[in-house]
């Protein structure tokens, strides 16, 4: 992981949680906004492998926890096994085709939101899943789902770009 | 199948299942300490102010500053015919209003009577705008962009259009995190103004959708409260200022215990459209420390 790609990744991060906070809170339906720093995540994960997921994962999950969690650490831990997990994918597919990425976004979406549902209500004994799914969970998915349409070829054009860079510099060095 | 095999020509680098198991221990570790410490909030908190509150706060107002014009471009034909009505509107307030300051003067007379002069009126106070919302769907806390340097420390109060909105929970040198009393995982020690019966309001991400709280553990036994009291904070609660309004109730149901009553309330503040809030800048347990 060079200087640039961090700092890519960084900035990528700190605008995902700064729109999904902000502005997608002004453009929400029926009250749920998109999972921004999930696409963002996911993305990477599957473009860069597992590595790269848990790291960024690690980090996305900080930020909320600093801001919107009680416990430091808890959904940063959330949020590392899921980019982990889909980094293991990164192996698996084939990165062209769109549709894959845009599934396994609404995928991870899902899981996250049934995980926060099992840690967060469920244990608090509140046991109206079809509840929770038709308010919050799947509509998020959706949601999420729609705006990785146009969120995910834009990091992966990004990360193309910084490939690309990198190639370069490596060719010269030799 | 190792990353450090596969990656020929680099440096060493960590696998990943090894960097994964570190940084769960980390994970846990810090969830642990936050759990029974805050060491933790000073530093993030800082990292917090300098990255991230400036972006927020700079959207926000561009945010608002669009939503304005448009809402101005808009709304002036609407404004024209609004403005013939509340002419005649006027009218009619003036005669209410005349009655209105003759119910005032008895309201007056019936407070100093009834010690309830202690308002929130005279409670010190600081506007602050809403910079940023819960990033999860799941509960409702968010932003304001004061911290400590406007004198804000956690557990001060939050209010706005009069009701109730929250409290600080997590505070930095220019912004604050405020818990809002709809938040599933919040409840405040309420009392029934009328007859001064205490209640528990808790929020309930389910019933808020709907437009309400929940409230329980109500002893009422002489069947007193009725349906459109007025619930405000609590004398006993040790984080709420006392006599802040919450809402009205609007269901009453018996509890199966025959003891207590619970039922729901319709929340004084409207929190979908909330731009701005008051914070108190009063701690309660000062208070209570004043008086003695």
């Amino acid at each position: 992981m060079n200087f640039l790609r961090f700092i890519v990744n960084f900035i990528f991060m700190i605008v995902s949680f700064i729109l999904q906070t902000t502005v997608f809170r002004v453009l929400d339906f029926g009250g749920v906004t998109p999972n921004l720093l999930m696409i963002f995540m996911i993305s990477t994960a599957f473009i860069k492998g597992e590595k790269p997921g848990l790291v960024i994962g690690f980090f996305s999950g900080l930020l909320v926890d600093i801001f919107f969690g009680t416990y430091i650490g808890f959904f940063a831990l959330i949020y590392m096994y899921i980019g982990y997990v889909f980094g293991k994918l990164h192996d698996m597919f084939f990165t062209q085709n769109l549709a894959i990425p845009i599934f396994l976004i609404s995928l991870g979406d899902f899981i996250f939101g049934f995980i926060c549902y099992v840690l967060m209500f469920l244990f608090r004994t509140k046991f109206d899943i079809g509840y929770y799914m038709t308010a919050i969970i799947v509509p998020e998915v959706v949601y999420t789902a729609i705006i990785a349409i146009f969120y995910y070829p834009f990091i992966l054009r990004v990360n193309n770009l910084i490939d690309e860079r990198e190639l370069r510099s490596a060719k010269k060095f030799v | 199948m190792s990353p450090v095999i596969r990656r020929r020509g680099e440096e060493f680098t960590l696998p990943s299942k090894y960097l994964l198991f570190i940084l769960t221990v980390l994970c846990v570790g810090m969830i642990v300490i936050t759990f029974n410490t805050n060491i933790f909030t000073g530093p993030l908190n800082t990292f917090a102010g300098v990255f991230v509150v400036p972006f927020q706060k700079g959207i926000t107002a561009v945010g608002s500053f669009l939503e304005n014009t448009t809402e101005k471009l808009t709304s002036i034909t609407k404004l024209i015919d609004e403005n013939e009505r509340l002419k005649q509107q006027i009218d009619e307030l003036t005669i209410a209003n005349t009655n209105l300051e003759q119910e005032k003067y008895e309201l007056t007379e019936l407070r100093n009577l009834y010690e309830l002069d202690a308002q929130y009126e005279d409670y010190k106070k600081t506007g602050a705008r809403i910079i940023g919302k819960d990033a999860g769907n799941w509960y409702h806390s968010f932003v304001i962009d004061k911290g400590t340097d406007e004198g804000i420390a956690i557990d001060m109060n939050v209010i706005a259009g009069g009701g109730l909105v929250g409290r600080v929970t997590d505070v930095g040198p220019d912004w604050a995190k405020v818990q809002s009393i709809i938040a599933d995982n919040a409840s405040v020690s309420g009392m029934v103004l009328s007859s001064s019966d205490n209640l528990i309001v808790s929020g309930d991400l389910e019933l808020y959708r709907q437009g309400y709280l929940s409230f329980s553990k109500l002893v009422d036994d002489a069947d007193k409260v009725r349906i459109g009291d007025k619930i405000v904070t609590s004398n006993i609660s040790d984080k709420y200022l006392p006599g802040i309004l919450i809402g009205y109730i609007s269901t009453i149901d018996d509890d199966s215990n025959n003891l207590t009553k619970s039922g729901r309330l319709t929340p004084a503040v409207d929190f979908e459209h909330m731009n701005e809030v008051l914070v108190l800048l009063d701690l309660k347990k000062n208070i209570g420390a004043g008086d003695r």
